[in-house]
């Protein structure tokens, strides 16, 4: 439904809602016939415009599932998914950062984000700008030219940020991104993007098995059940945002208090 | 191509003189010296194999995207891949003539099947975790075929190429075994008939030390297309 989509209606323009997300009763199963599994579901959810959601559940909660849904990569089974008011479709409704990289080897670090501005549909003669100005958010000026082997892992994850960035969708979807990284580059990164959706007003929704990346990340935290995945556990999270000192933040007895009582929750939701 | 038509071969030497139109024409084996026998060869591989090269990297493209077409169309490339070039030559030679034709033709043939197959696999192997990025980013099924599958499948493709190059310097004997003179291969055949060992010798290295040099060059324009390999 491109056409209806680019003229959009009333409800679909309305920027107050760009970026939310809401699902309806969503369930999603895999597999056919006798083998069918349930991954999540069934799930109603709505994030609000500007809001940072942190969903959290052991592995195999299907907390991926529910990202995939909502990136547009997979339809739900049963339900409904909408993403400012339409059907989410991959690559117009959210930017995607993966749990790898997986960036684009035979391109350079600026071929990678040149590639997500060309199908962002951004003009060519914008580009140079565009591109410092991205890799400038995500602290990596002067790597251009380099090759994607040739950098280490954080600051792929880098790049593949600044590429989810470039169309500048109002929705940022993040899977386990910093999973695979050292706690030291993890921390960074996460300030990182705190600082970039805070900035920006994006709405973002970022999956997660730490308890305590949820707690620093999210506005609000929701916990997943064992498979399949329901919400356990809605807490919004008043921690302030914006320009804070992040090392006295997660020393805070607030933060502590916070961690303690989501790792609970996890475990309590796993054990279910 | 007509000038070739004085010296079918096994005729022997005492016919060369026929030959009005070549200026040098006493010099060199059966009138050629051994460059212009390989350089005429190579034509005839760059040509056949070109075509074989780009045919086989067009098929591999739609079989790897198209299940279908796979299923269609596979069977009857491994059946190409295992007939020895020597069994369809004839055929050629009905069908096509015993000029450049069949020759280039059986080269083509020869060199096909291993670029498809390699195209094929490396294009039902790109990872999906990179078409499914580029998707994330907005790329159309066009664009992903252009910025992901394409790229992907390079390495393999390329190695399908030397394969290719390869199988078709091997097939150059039986393809220039009919008025194959000038041809390094028609030469090889020629001074066989007449149990001139050196010169079959000669013919063999020229050919062996010809497709060593041109592999390298394969290998060095791999190494600059593609010089992320093995590296992610």
């Amino acid at each position: 439904m491109p056409s209806s989509e680019l003229t959009g209606t009333r409800e679909e323009v309305d920027f107050a809602r760009a970026g939310s997300v809401r699902l309806d009763h969503v369930t999603h199963r895999y597999g056919q016939g006798g083998e069918v599994f349930t991954a999540v579901g069934p799930v109603d959810l709505t994030v609000p415009s500007g809001e940072f959601l942190v969903l959290v559940g052991a592995s195999g909660c299907g907390k991926s599932t529910l990202l995939r849904l909502i990136a547009g990569f997979e339809r739900p089974t049963d339900g409904s998914v909408r993403v400012s008011g339409a059907e989410p479709r991959p690559g117009r409704t959210a930017g995607v950062v993966f749990q790898t990289p997986r960036l684009f080897p035979w391109r350079t670090v600026r071929g990678n984000i040149d590639l997500a501005l060309r199908y962002a549909g951004v003009d060519r003669a914008r580009w140079p700008e565009r591109r410092a100005e991205l890799l400038a958010r995500v602290g990596l000026e002067g790597t251009e030219k380099r090759r994607v082997w040739e950098i280490s892992g954080g600051q792929q994850q880098r790049v593949a940020i600044a590429r989810a960035l470039a169309a500048e969708n109002p929705l940022l979807l993040l899977d386990e991104p910093f999973a695979a990284l050292d706690a030291l580059t993890r921390e960074r990164l996460q300030e990182d993007v705190r600082r970039v959706t805070d900035r920006t007003g994006r709405t973002a929704v970022f999956v997660t098995h730490s308890a305590e990346e949820a707690v620093f990340l999210g506005s609000r935290i929701v916990v997943l059940t064992r498979s399949p995945g329901t919400v356990a556990l809605d807490l919004p999270i008043t921690l302030p945002r914006g320009d804070i000192d992040a090392e006295e933040l997660r020393v805070s007895r607030e933060f502590a208090e916070l961690r303690a009582q989501v790792s609970h929750a996890v475990k309590a939701a796993a054990a279910a | 191509m007509e000038r070739d038509t004085g010296s079918v071969t096994g005729q022997g030497v005492g016919r060369v003189r026929r030959r009005v139109h070549h200026p040098r024409r006493r010099a060199g084996l059966q009138r050629h010296h051994l460059v212009e026998h390989l350089g005429i060869s190579l034509r005839r591989i760059a040509i056949g194999a070109g075509l074989g090269i780009a045919l086989g990297v067009l098929f591999g493209l739609l079989m790897g995207t198209v299940g279908w077409l796979r299923s269609l169309f596979e069977p009857w490339i491994t059946f190409l891949r295992t007939l020895p070039p020597l069994a369809y030559f004839s055929l050629l030679i009905i069908w096509l003539g015993i000029n450049e034709e069949p020759k280039v033709t059986l080269l083509a043939v020869a060199a096909f099947p291993p670029v498809a197959v390699s195209t094929t696999t490396a294009v039902a192997a790109v990872p999906k975790s990179l078409i499914e990025a580029a998707r994330a980013l907005g790329a159309s099924r066009w664009d992903v075929v252009r910025d992901v599958v394409v790229p992907s499948a390079l390495p393999e493709t390329l190695t399908g190429v030397r394969l290719a190059v390869g199988v078709a310097y091997s097939s150059l004997v039986a393809a220039e075994l009919v008025n194959g003179l000038p041809g390094i291969g028609g030469m090889v055949k020629d001074a066989a008939n007449y149990n001139n060992t050196p010169v079959v010798l000669v013919g063999i290295i020229a050919i062996g030390v010809s497709g060593l040099i041109i592999d390298g060059l394969l290998l060095r324009l791999e190494r600059a297309v593609v010089p992320w390999r093995g590296r992610a």
